[in-house]
């Protein structure tokens, strides 16, 4: 685990706050898939160091909360002056960015053109020219049900439905009890 | 573009139908009657005078239909048919107009489908008519790893074939309706800006020329809604797999191609793998709900049939292309899972019922919907029958011990009508098979040659009269289940082929073990060699557990396919269009869960942000409602395993919470976080969404 302060004023404790907020940074720049491994960690460093710099006016916060406060300023900063967005930073802001990242393949192919501002013109071309299509414009059409004709069936069932009682069932099995022993005692002397 | 011929009507070939089934019906009665002639009637005797024209005229249904097949094969094909009318001729000539390729998907194996579309778009690529296609993969997923996964395989799709605006992905929030609910969907919201839709299942795949072709046909024939291909199973590696493309291979398209004979224009619509004309299909073809009490079973279940049919009462025609290559789809990996698909079947088909006599149908809709409520309502008829066919034998069996005279006993024994009866109905049992081993006798180098594929029939045969009487037994379950109200599912169909376990088999099948011993024990003691034939029926219950077993196992489909044994044509000539596939399978992530990934990895975050809609303009300072913020915290308190599938997703749905989640889960120091997502975190790089889906070479 790389160690970010060596400071003799630093206690046992402090280093592990930091070195937590360290390897948090990393673990998230590693998440863009930088063609050069070594990027992530230079870039967790310097913005760990910028993070105690912050941390030393105002300690409220959490070295990690505030390292990491720090990678998504830097990000959101980077990513409106080359997606040209002049409005405040929103989830849309990152997500059109994050996914220019991607389809651009601009970190794989010049890792250390992340988060450099001025990017060069024609990355920043790239990077702007992927745009993500998500879907097409509605059409909206309407579907629906057209009346069906259940026919004789319907008219059936609804009349068992609508009339259904125990009483009903008793003499209807009954009945038809009726009917087979007629046709047993008739079929048997018959054939 | 031809002019549209006049619809034929078909009447003669039903009327030979019918007739030719009543005939073969009333012969089989015929001799049923004269088996009775100087008997003693006993009450079970009526049962089965009652229930034989039913169960016989099944047969008889079967033997017209492959007569027909195998009849319109030897002329060589149907001159009424829409594929063979005059624009074939001109074929290349008819312009091609605007076509969706609607695949809906239920928590399916993203890969496979992903491969799926891939190769399509390739084979339509090669075509030179992809401008005229889009892909919608239309997803009703409820589980959040397949869902997140879908995105991620939807953007590979569209990155690696440089597909932006051609191949779309959607995502719908209620599935209501189920699959046709799903499609329904998509007509209402793009609808308009196709004339037709290809409708495909998770697992179907199409060539680009089939699908170029069936356009033009659609183009050329301006009265067609539905043109109907027949897909073949394929990529079958378990024997059970095999053993179902292998009859569907061999044996399929004599009954498709008798179907088609005797229903013209008025043909089936098997709900996938086939291309529909979407303003009728829009305007007539919306599901009626069913006139039943209760609310939940008003759904109607099995969609195609009734799609057909009220494409056909609108005037439109609906041709099954039996001779269409280049359509695919994948059977059921085992017993179980069939199962599983036939207790959905079922209830779709007995719901049926109620458009059976609705007005307005078709003929020939009239008969695909009695064909499809008899291929479940056989086996409740078939097992009454069988028991009361055993009560007759006992008591003819104590008749003879106690009353009769030597001269009853003679007659008894030498019934010739009784031969002639069993004969008859073997003969109509097998003619079918017999005349689609004629069909593919020209074929057979296809099959491995005519010795291996007499070879496979025999076995293919040997296996379905065993697993004839367990599927008997659970078909008669599945119509009580539905006759009693309870609700079926729409259910993911399982394909792969990784075999059932044996405790399984047991746990599920046993039963119709006992039941077999017991059967046959007192089958033994009460009916003596009379019991003889209930022994096919006792022997399928008794092995039930091992047949699912054995049939289910992947090594043996394997042993027999390099014996040369249940080859199909598709196996013998691999289509390009199917490379692949049988292999496809979803990265598996070393530490789980996948969809965490939208929350943690910045690109499959940013991916899941832009398919989700912003619901609010409140923007992301405005609070969540309070269940939301408790969720919230549960999930960074909890970790991603502590919530329940429900939730997952209304996370999900909600963008602003994505994205809150994404900002804390990062930000907050390690005690304040669940370990699994530190453990998550340092992963995230690593992700097999990343990996597998996202980080691509793409070359311009």
């Amino acid at each position: 685990m790389a160690s970010i302060d060596s400071s003799p004023t630093n206690s046992g404790s402090d280093q592990a706050v930091w070195n937590e907020a360290y390897e948090r940074v990393r673990n998230f720049l590693e998440t863009f898939a930088l063609g050069d491994h070594t990027q992530a960690p230079r870039l967790a460093l310097k913005l760990v160091d910028r993070a105690r710099e912050i941390h030393r006016d105002d300690p409220s916060k959490h070295p990690t909360t505030l390292a990491m406060e720090q990678a998504h300023h830097l990000m959101a900063e980077w990513l409106a002056a080359n997606l040209e967005t002049s409005e405040r930073p929103t989830s849309q802001t990152f997500a059109s960015g994050y996914i220019a990242l991607l389809l651009g393949q601009s970190l794989r192919i010049t890792p250390d053109s992340f988060l450099v501002t001025p990017l060069a013109p024609p990355l920043r071309q790239a990077l702007r020219e992927s745009l993500l299509v998500t879907g097409p414009d509605l059409e909206i059409s309407s579907m629906s049900p057209r009346s069906f004709d259940y026919g004789p069936m319907l008219n059936l069932a609804r009349q068992t439905w609508h009339k259904w009682d125990a009483r009903a069932i008793v003499v209807a099995i009954a009945f038809w009890i009726g009917v087979y022993f007629i046709f047993y005692w008739w079929l048997s002397d018959l054939l | 573009m031809s002019t549209p011929s006049p619809e034929p009507s078909g009447a003669l070939r039903r009327t030979l139908f019918l007739s030719g089934s009543i005939l073969l019906t009333g012969a089989g009665m015929g001799l049923l009657l004269r088996t009775y002639v100087g008997q003693q009637i006993y009450w079970p005797d009526y049962i089965v005078i009652g229930l034989f024209p039913l169960l016989f005229s099944q047969i008889a249904v079967g033997v017209m239909l492959a007569l027909f097949g195998f009849f319109d094969g030897l002329r060589g094909g149907d001159p009424l048919h829409v594929m063979r009318r005059s624009w074939r001729n001109k074929e290349e000539e008819v312009p091609l107009a605007a076509t969706a390729i609607v695949i809906p998907v239920f928590n399916e194996e993203v890969e496979r489908v992903r491969m799926g579309i891939e190769n399509m778009w390739r084979s339509l690529e090669k075509t030179g008519q992809i401008e005229h296609f889009d892909f919608y993969l239309c997803s009703d997923s409820n589980d959040a790893d397949h869902w997140i996964e879908e995105e991620c395989a939807w953007l590979n799709l569209c990155q690696k074939l440089k597909a932006f605006g051609k191949i779309f992905y959607r995502k719908r929030r209620h599935a209501i309706n189920s699959k046709s609910g799903n499609v329904a969907d998509f007509c209402r919201r793009w609808g308009k800006r196709y004339r037709y839709m290809i409708v495909l299942d998770a697992d179907s795949v199409m060539s680009g020329p089939t699908m170029v072709r069936l356009v033009r046909a659609m183009e050329a024939n301006p009265a067609v809604g539905i043109l109907q291909t027949q897909p073949v199973q394929v990529l079958g590696q378990s024997l059970f797999r095999r053993l179902l493309q292998f009859s569907g291979s061999a044996y399929g398209k004599i009954f498709t191609q008798g179907c088609s004979f005797t229903q013209t224009s008025s043909s089936s619509y098997w709900g996938h793998n086939a291309i529909i004309r979407i303003a009728p299909f829009i305007e007539h073809c919306d599901l009626p709900m069913l006139p039943v009490p209760d609310a939940r079973g008003r759904h109607v279940l099995s969609h195609d049939t009734v799609e057909a049919a009220l494409m056909r009462r609108a005037g439109y025609e609906v041709w099954v292309a039996y001779d269409e290559s280049g359509s695919w789809e994948e059977g059921p990996p085992n017993m179980s899972d069939m199962l599983k698909r036939d207790r959905r079947w079922c209830a779709g088909n007995l719901q049926h019922f109620w458009f059976l006599f609705g007005r307005g149908i078709e003929l020939g809709n009239r008969l695909q919907i009695w064909i499809g409520l008899m291929a479940y309502l056989c086996s409740p008829i078939w097992l009454a029958f069988l028991i009361a066919g055993s009560f007759t034998s006992y008591s003819r069996a104590r008749f003879l011990l106690y009353s009769a005279g030597p001269e009853d006993i003679e007659d008894a024994a030498h019934h010739q009508e009784t031969l002639l009866l069993f004969v008859l109905t073997v003969v109509l049992l097998f003619l079918p098979r017999v005349l689609s081993l004629l069909s593919q006798l020209p074929d057979a180098r296809h099959f491995g040659g005519v010795f291996r594929l007499l070879l496979s029939t025999l076995l293919e045969t040997v296996l379905s009269i065993l697993m004839a009487p367990v599927l008997m037994l659970f078909h008669t379950l599945f119509v009580i289940q539905v006759i009693l109200g309870w609700q079926i599912k729409w259910t993911t169909q399982n394909r792969s082929d990784s075999g059932l376990a044996f405790s399984h088999c047991v746990i599920l099948y046993g039963w119709q073990t006992l039941l077999g011993i017991a059967g046959q024990s007192l089958a033994w003691t009460y009916l003596g060699s009379s019991s003889y034939w209930l022994m096919p029926i006792f022997i399928g219950w008794i092995l039930a557990p091992i047949t699912a077993w054995v049939t289910a196992s992947k090594r043996l489909g394997e042993i027999l396919r390099s014996w040369g044994l249940l080859i199909i044509p598709a196996e013998a000539e691999p289509p390009p269009e199917l490379a692949g596939l049988a292999d496809a399978a979803s990265p598996s992530p070393e530490i789980p869960p996948l969809w965490s990934q939208a929350l943690l990895c910045p690109y499959v975050h940013a991916i899941h942000l832009s398919m989700v809609r912003q619901r609010h303009s409140g923007g992301e300072d405005k609070k969540p409602a309070q269940s939301l913020a408790k969720l919230r915290e549960k999930l960074v308190l909890e970790g991603p395993d502590a919530l329940k599938p429900k939730e997952k997703l209304r996370l999900l749905w909600d963008a602003e919470t994505v994205f809150w989640l994404h900002r804390e889960l990062w930000s907050r120091p390690g005690d304040k976080l669940h370990p699994q997502w530190e453990r998550l975190q340092a992963e995230s790089g690593k992700s097999p969404l990343l990996r597998h889906y996202l980080l691509i070479e793409t070359s311009d």
